[in-house]
């Protein structure tokens, strides 16, 4: 018998969108269940449902085989079923354990003072149990991303979860961290829990779960057993055609170098030294990969090299001229383009049109401002070409970016980028919250302009992805290049993280042969 | 816009085009009151008219940029009113009270004899031995009524000290008995009554207790009756301590005040008492004292026992007529025609009917709905009315306009006033230091002055906040405040005439004046008017059409887009604060130089923040700020026009005002949900394919607006 089921769900949003289609979900008890599909498939909204946060326009629940109504969020954590946001939903100013007892205090003095012995003890046992290591005193904003997330686990358990939806929780985290959830969980399981896991990383799931189930627009596709499937079966059903999972990637000699950036150091205003004496070269038709775990200086080269932020020293230059101190425009006149990492912060104005989103760089040169005037109309046919060219899903780019998917406004990040017909493009987590069928798009995009002679620098914290379009991979660790590789198809993951997490440093010399 | 375009906005615009065309005969008919005549009789219709087909077509421009968003800027004002008209009730809450509180009298009337002449304290005064008459009054007898242990002294005395008039004095009983007599005073009686008595020659009987309840007469005489002595004697029956039993005689109207309204102790009642004999027919009369005041009265006749013996609480219309000039609406009270059944003392007691409920309401509801509708019609109840609504939609809508553009770059900048005080002051100093130049060069160059003064005013919070970081939003209010200050002192010090009683400066010359286009008495609308439509237009031209206006619209909906792409933020940021104070300057110059003709002390009367609800409601759209401004300056037109035709404070505007300022922030957070709500929702529709993707459309469209 299931131990939670979800029976012809349908829900209609007031607004009139389908966003589950008859959908049916059924999950064993003790088993992790993966949940997989696109964005905007409808697993969230499932997701809610069952938590309480939504209710279904038909269809029913059942519990343990009996149907029940879950009105709330509170009622779902009555019923044993506890959910882990994407967001983390803690109070930062808080301790970890005044966070998992928050709402159940332990209190002594009739109800008035909380007892944080006993919530720190709780917490330790909590922890022990399941092995999810926490510190119970130290205040939620200063505890690493993975830590913050095992106490969004325990803090389900201590309100008696005996189901835990976990949405997205990778999304979030590095690979070791990665790991060290997916110990956890089965732990979790192993105690007797139950685990529905939602991602749309397919490694993910075969890596951790029993069974698959993959939802696309709103309908359930099909449920599978894990072990009777892979990567490629599961794509096709998520994306509903054949997924090259491998990019078509020709080899081409490297050209002339067209970035040489020369010692460039970083020293925030609190005094951090995040960017320490970086010096590289980056070569026409190639793709030069940028690893190491996210926080090691990545960022701030990005934003160092396109005058986001002004080196603290150091040079750059583009085509044998130096572009560094001047801002951006500097830089992008000088055909630098750029990939932010966070498309909404800096990518994008939702509230804007895709039109006007499409020409930041250079609307303020011809055809799109002529004798002083912007140019409507040569801005109105901008945006429809790439519209098209990019494969954009928008029925007209006079609508804001904000209307668009994730995915989608990525792929207006990268036609802006790369119409600007640049030499060098940094592209920094290009597919990011991306959806599989944009990440075969854009990853393709990449590998054809590198062979069309465009220079890359390719930051990921992925990275599988880095290893898979690189033609070299540069290793930052503490905002210093600490090696560089040809990317050669003996390099290995574990090759590259010692590098990453600082236990390995590559000789001078060796750096010199490969720059 | 394409041709297609053109034909699916078809509807839209011919909606539009109705609405535009309705809303300019609405006004032009309201403000000549309907009537053909009045509108060819006056001077400038032409232009008035021309005015009016530029107000409709503002109300055109709203619909056709707004659409939906229209009807929901609509909506907000509406419901504003609504407040609005709440918190007018509050003024009318206790509007019925007028059926309370007032003047009022009471009489009654009768044809009878009266039974009594006076009562204690009344001064009875008569020429006695006056030699030019016939009969010359040698003795005078007045009755009064008294209570049982009444002590009263019965006084008779000539008030004239050389009248030589010696009196005598008798006190009689009901039956004409002599109680007492009396025919001259002490030396001790004349210090006791020193009020009265002057010499010895005067009478008094002192200290005379009432045997029984009853009517009592006095007769005074002249003591010596063929002596030739003559003058006014005059009797009075002194009480003390014994009050009066009697409040009023026949015919003779008593009364006082109702609820009076600052009154420490109010009266809510009253009652008096009068005496009549058996058989006399009286009528009972309790009525409003003047005819403005709307007191409505009830009065009830009490017999001697107790017993009340007639009451009525109105009178019908022809007793009014009958009764007038004393009754005056049917709120007064009237018994009519009532014969005493016996002789005795009787009581007419006399109130405000009290209030109901449902008068306390439908009063209240009534007034407010007064009220308001001066509110509501009142700019256009008269031509100067509607003057002064354009001379305040002029200036509203140049501010609105220059808030516009700081607020498109998302710069909460509320500078406009000081850069107004720059603006009017450099146009005033320009125009009074170079009157005589010709208009056609003063003008433009006063113009351009205010701009430029404007400009760098509002390009001072810029630098601040582009080099230092300085909130624009303080930064802006505190040079306001130097801005004021420093207008003050420039007036003061250097362009007050010496002879002028306050601070204003000179009038400017006729060549330093905008030309006007409309006169009603004095009150003018001048060129501004088409001067407003050029700025309108180079506003929409700057925001939508140049390079500056994309990094301005860019910066306001992600600065850090902006940067990324190369924009110069802090110029940009500088440049709008900077056109944005130019544009500001020049509503400076046209209160200056079209609507004050001189300099005068707050200048702006704090319309640069009125500025900041007219380009909210606008959504920041240069091309419906006309609409807004005219629609908030309607507002506080209106609200003047009720101030003085309703007595309704004009905070009654504040107060909508706020609420507008309140919906539309709570607007922006309705907007900011529902554009996540659809960000979701178009993954979800695009997912499906592009079948589905029209239905983005309307929804997506929405953002953009909103």
């Amino acid at each position: 018998m299931a131990l939670i089921e979800a029976v012809d769900i349908v829900k209609i949003y007031p607004n009139g969108v389908l966003a589950n289609d008859h959908v049916s979900l059924s999950v064993e008890a003790g088993e992790i269940h993966a949940l997989v599909g696109e964005n905007g498939a409808g697993k969230s909204t499932l997701m809610k449902i069952l938590y309480g946060l939504e209710h279904p326009t038909s269809g029913e629940i059942h519990l343990r085989g009996q149907p029940v109504t879950i009105a709330s969020p509170q009622a779902a954590i009555d019923m044993g079923i506890g959910m882990v946001h994407q967001n983390f939903m803690l109070v930062d100013a808080f301790t970890v354990a005044e966070n998992i007892v928050l709402g159940r205090e332990p209190t002594i003095h009739q109800g008035i003072t909380i007892n944080r012995q006993t919530a720190i003890r709780d917490t330790e046992m909590l922890s022990q149990q399941y092995g999810l290591y926490v510190e119970p005193n130290a205040r939620v904003d200063t505890v690493p991303v993975g830590m913050r997330q095992r106490v969004e686990i325990l803090k389900a358990l201590y309100r008696g979860a005996e189901i835990l939806i976990l949405d997205e929780p990778t999304a979030v985290l590095t690979p070791r961290e990665t790991d060290d959830l997916f110990k956890a969980v089965r732990n979790l399981v192993s105690e007797g829990k139950t685990v529905i896991f939602i991602t749309h990383k397919l490694r993910e799931v075969m890596a951790i779960s029993d069974r698959v189930t993959v939802m696309r627009d709103a309908r359930r596709v099909g449920t599978v057993n894990t072990s009777e499937t892979n990567e490629a079966e599961l794509a096709r059903m998520m994306v509903g055609r054949e997924v090259f999972m491998q990019v078509e990637k020709p080899p081409v000699r490297r050209g002339k170098p067209v970035l040489e950036a020369r010692n460039l150091t970083f020293i925030n205003e609190t005094g951090r030294t995040l960017l320490h004496d970086a010096t590289f070269t980056a070569y026409e038709s190639e793709i030069l990969g940028i690893a190491g775990v996210e926080g090691n200086g990545q960022t701030e080269l990005a934003e160092v090299l396109t005058g986001l932020r002004a080196a603290t020293s150091g040079e750059a230059y583009v085509d044998g001229v130096s572009v560094l101190g001047h801002g951006p425009r500097k830089v992008r006149e000088a055909r630098v383009a750029h990939i932010p990492e966070d498309r909404l912060t800096n990518g994008v104005a939702v509230m804007a049109t895709i039109g006007d989103n499409l020409i930041v760089d250079r609307y303020y040169r011809p055809p799109f401002t002529r004798m002083g005037l912007l140019d409507l109309a040569a801005i109105r046919d901008n945006g429809q070409a790439l519209v098209q060219q990019f494969d954009i899903l928008a029925p007209s780019a006079d609508l804001p970016v904000g209307s668009l998917s994730g995915g989608n406004m990525q792929k207006v990040v990268v036609a802006r980028e790369l119409s600007a017909d640049p030499r060098l493009l940094i592209a920094a987590q290009p597919t990011r919250g991306v959806d599989i069928g944009a990440i075969e798009y854009i990853h393709q995009q990449l590998v054809d302009q590198r062979t069309n002679g465009l220079a890359i620098l390719l930051i990921s914290a992925d990275l599988q992805e880095v290893m898979k379009l690189s033609d070299r991979i540069m290793v930052m660790y503490n905002g210093e290049i600490v090696a560089i590789f040809p990317n050669t198809p003996d390099l290995t993951e574990q090759q590259l993280g010692l590098y990453m997490l600082g236990a390995e440093r590559q000789p001078a010399e060796e750096m010199e042969r490969y720059q | 816009m394409n041709q297609r375009h053109f034909s699916r906005h078809l509807p839209l615009i011919a909606f539009s085009v109705l609405i535009g065309l309705g809303v300019m005969f609405f006004i032009t008919y309201r403000v000549f009151g309907g009537s053909w005549e009045t509108m060819t009789n006056a001077p400038n219709y032409v232009s008035l008219i021309i005015v009016n087909a530029l107000i409709g077509f503002c109300v055109l421009l709203f619909v056709v940029e707004l659409r939906w968003d229209a009807l929901r800027v609509i909506l907000t004002v509406i419901f504003a009113l609504l407040l609005g008209g709440l918190v007018t009730a509050v003024f009318f809450l206790d509007a019925a009270n007028k059926y309370v509180q007032g003047e009022f009298r009471v009489q009654v009337v009768s044809d009878a004899e009266p039974l009594i002449d006076m009562g204690y304290g009344d001064r009875m005064t008569e020429l006695f031995n006056n030699p030019n008459v016939d009969e010359p009054v040698k003795e005078v007898s007045y009755q009064f009524v008294g209570r049982e242990g009444d002590e009263i002294a019965v006084l008779a005395y000539v008030e004239d000290r050389n009248a030589d008039l010696d009196m005598a004095v008798a006190l009689l009983d009901a039956n004409d008995e002599v109680l007492a007599e009396a025919s001259g005073a002490t030396e001790e009686q004349l210090r006791t009554f020193r009020r009265y008595l002057k010499t010895e020659n005067d009478a008094v009987i002192e200290s005379f207790v009432l045997p029984a309840d009853g009517t009592y007469s006095v007769v005074a005489r002249m003591e010596n009756p063929d002596s030739d002595a003559r003058g006014e004697a005059t009797v009075v029956v002194v009480s003390e301590g014994g009050e009066s039993p009697v409040d009023m005689a026949y015919n003779a109207p008593v009364g006082a005040t109702f609820n009076a309204p600052n009154a420490s102790d109010p009266i809510t009642e009253a009652a008096y008492r009068f005496a009549g004999s058996r058989g006399d027919v009286i009528s009972v009369l309790s009525y409003a004292a003047r005819s403005n005041v709307a007191v409505d009265l009830e009065v009830a006749l009490v017999g001697p026992d107790g017993a009340v013996l007639a009451e009525s609480t109105g009178s019908t219309a022809e007793q009014v007529a009958a009764y007038r000039p004393n009754l005056n609406s049917e709120r007064d009270a009237i018994i009519e025609g009532f014969t005493l059944p016996a002789s005795g003392i009787y009581t007419v007691r006399t109130q405000p009917e009290p209030l109901t409920t449902s008068m306390r309401i439908s009063e209240t509801v009534s007034q407010t709905a007064d009220a308001y509708e001066t509110f509501l019609l009142g700019p256009l109840s008269r031509q100067n009315r509607w003057v002064i609504w354009m001379r305040d939609a002029l200036t509203l809508i140049m501010l609105g306009l220059a808030i516009a553009i700081v607020f498109r770059a998302e710069q909460f900048s509320l500078g406009a006033d000081g850069q107004l005080y720059f603006g009017a002051l450099a146009a005033g100093a320009l125009v009074l230091a170079f009157g005589d130049l010709p208009k056609i060069l003063l003008v433009p160059v006063a113009l351009l002055s205010a701009a430029t003064a404007g400009f760098l005013w509002g390009l001072v919070p810029g630098v601040l906040k582009a080099y230092l970081g300085a909130n624009e939003l303080v930064s802006t209010l505190m040079l306001n405040t130097v801005a004021a200050r420093f207008y003050e002192m420039v007036i003061t010090e250097q362009l007050q005439p010496p002879d002028a009683g306050f601070t204003t400066s000179d009038w400017f010359a006729s060549n330093g004046l905008l030309t006007p286009i409309i006169d009603v008495a004095g009150d003018q609308v001048t060129i501004a008017v088409y001067l407003l439509i050029i700025l309108v237009l180079i506003t929409w031209v700057l925001i939508q059409r140049t390079p500056l206006g994309y990094e301005i619209r860019m910066i306001g909906a992600n600065i850090k887009f902006a940067n990324f792409g190369g924009v110069n933020s802090k110029r940009t940021i500088m440049l709008a604060m900077a056109i944005s104070g130019a544009v500001a300057g020049l509503a400076g110059a046209h209160l200056a130089m079209g609507i004050h003709r001189r300099l005068i002390l707050n200048i702006s009367l704090g319309l640069g923040f009125e500025g900041v609800v007219v380009a909210l409601l606008a959504r920041n759209n240069p091309l419906v700020v006309p609409f807004t401004g005219l629609l908030y300056a309607y507002l506080r037109t209106g609200a003047q026009v009720m101030e003085r035709d309703a007595n309704v404070s004009s905070e009654v505007v504040r107060i909508i005002q706020a609420v507008v300022i309140l919906l539309i922030t709570a607007d922006a957070l309705v907007a900011f949900f529902r554009q996540r709500r659809i960000t979701r929702r178009g993954t979800i529709e695009l997912d499906d394919g592009s079948g589905e993707a029209g239905g983005l459309t309307a929804s997506a469209q929405e953002v953009a607006h909103g």
